[in-house]
């Protein structure tokens, strides 16, 4: 340690290494979007670098941490981090919501005349507001063009309600997983953990399946603000649990690694307040999307 | 019934931010209070699942139509 109070970290090639990561992962990409042949390639070069500089980053990181190198300082520098990081997710999310409460509870009955916009009506004729919208007024825009067609019911002890029995039933293991890491319970930590981990991939298994259910159904990207909004929200969800199960993965080898006891195991602490997050993010959904 | 979710859900939200608070504290107290909040947003949200579930057998709530007939 250089310093009592700051840990000044030796020089290091992972930003430049970041950088070129992140540089051709766009130039692929540019490309990719313009049809030319090499744009796939080079942006998944692009993405092979990222991840190795994330590999090699946080295995720095990790050594760093196990060899003692960190004091007190450090430590509350990695839970302000954590808290921005969270922070911009809480952002994210509020974001979406955001937009489908605007446009189911404001902006749909407007175009139908509620409230002081009185002219809208007459921009879309014969447009009557529900919802679920899953035409865009404008994009068909002809009077007496159905906006919103008819709608079935989704079983209420169907995939949805399974999923988000899995997701809350991960939520239970990791609390489970969290109290044995408390009481230094190692055996039942890694069990716990890897229950968790399972109904992480079994909840994306089963989201899968219900999005080729629903996009078979006629709901798509393109089925007005309710389909937008819909797979937006759901999709961008089924990401961050993607990469909480990838979180839980790193984790469990660090707790099999022995990097972690009953009172130093903040990077536990943050992936599991993530994964938390996670779910109440899907209970959310579940709760405005399929019932409210 | 709608009401009675909403504010579960907020309560929900208030122990998850509460155990945000713990984590970034740190340290015994803050570890104590996170995983005492956490507790509590589990606990609430299999609770949430349920009495949906309950109140949709009772026919006290309705789903959403959410897939389109065309």
């Amino acid at each position: 340690m250089s310093n009592q109070n700051y840990y000044i970290p030796h020089g290091t090639y992972w930003p430049i290494i970041g950088s070129i990561g992140i540089s051709t992962t766009f130039v692929g990409f540019a490309n990719l979007l313009h049809d030319v042949s090499w744009g796939a390639p080079v942006m998944g070069l692009g993405l092979t670098i990222l991840v190795f500089m994330l590999f090699g980053w946080l295995g720095t990181v990790v050594n760093e941490s196990i060899s003692g190198t960190y004091n007190k300082q450090v430590d509350r520098t990695f839970r302000w981090g954590m808290s921005w990081f969270i922070f911009s997710e809480v952002m994210f999310f509020a974001a979406f919501f955001g937009a489908l409460f605007y446009a189911r509870i404001l902006s749909v009955p407007w175009l139908d005349g509620a409230g002081n916009n009185m002219f809208t009506p007459e921009l879309w004729e014969g447009f009557k507001a529900a919802w679920p919208l899953i035409n865009t007024p404008g994009a068909i825009g002809q009077s007496g063009t159905a906006f919103s067609t008819g709608f079935e019911l989704v079983n209420p002890w169907g995939l949805p309600a399974i999923n988000t029995a899995l997701l809350l039933s991960s939520g239970v293991t990791i609390t489970y997983a969290h109290h044995a890491l408390r009481n230094d319970h190692r055996n039942a930590l890694i069990a716990w953990m890897i229950a968790t981990i399972v109904l992480g991939v079994l909840f994306l298994g089963f989201q899968i399946t219900e999005y080729g259910h629903a996009y078979h159904e006629g709901l798509k990207l393109t089925s007005g603000i309710y389909g937008s909004t819909f797979y937006l929200l759901t999709g961008f969800h089924g990401f961050h649990v993607t990469v909480g199960a990838i979180m839980l993965t790193v984790i469990l080898y660090r707790i099999q690694k022995g990097h972690f006891n009953s009172e130093n195991h903040f990077a536990f602490e943050g992936v599991a307040w993530y994964w938390h997050f996670v779910d109440v993010v899907w209970l959310g959904l579940f709760v405005f999307v399929y019932w409210l | 019934m709608d009401i009675i979710v909403i504010a579960i859900i907020i309560v929900i939200l208030f122990s998850l931010g509460s155990a945000l608070v713990g984590m970034i504290r740190g340290g015994e107290k803050g570890s104590d209070k996170m995983f005492k909040a956490l507790r509590v947003r589990v606990s609430l949200s299999v609770f949430l699942f349920i009495l949906l579930m309950f109140a949709s057998f009772m026919g006290w709530i309705e789903p959403n139509n959410v897939l389109p007939t065309q």
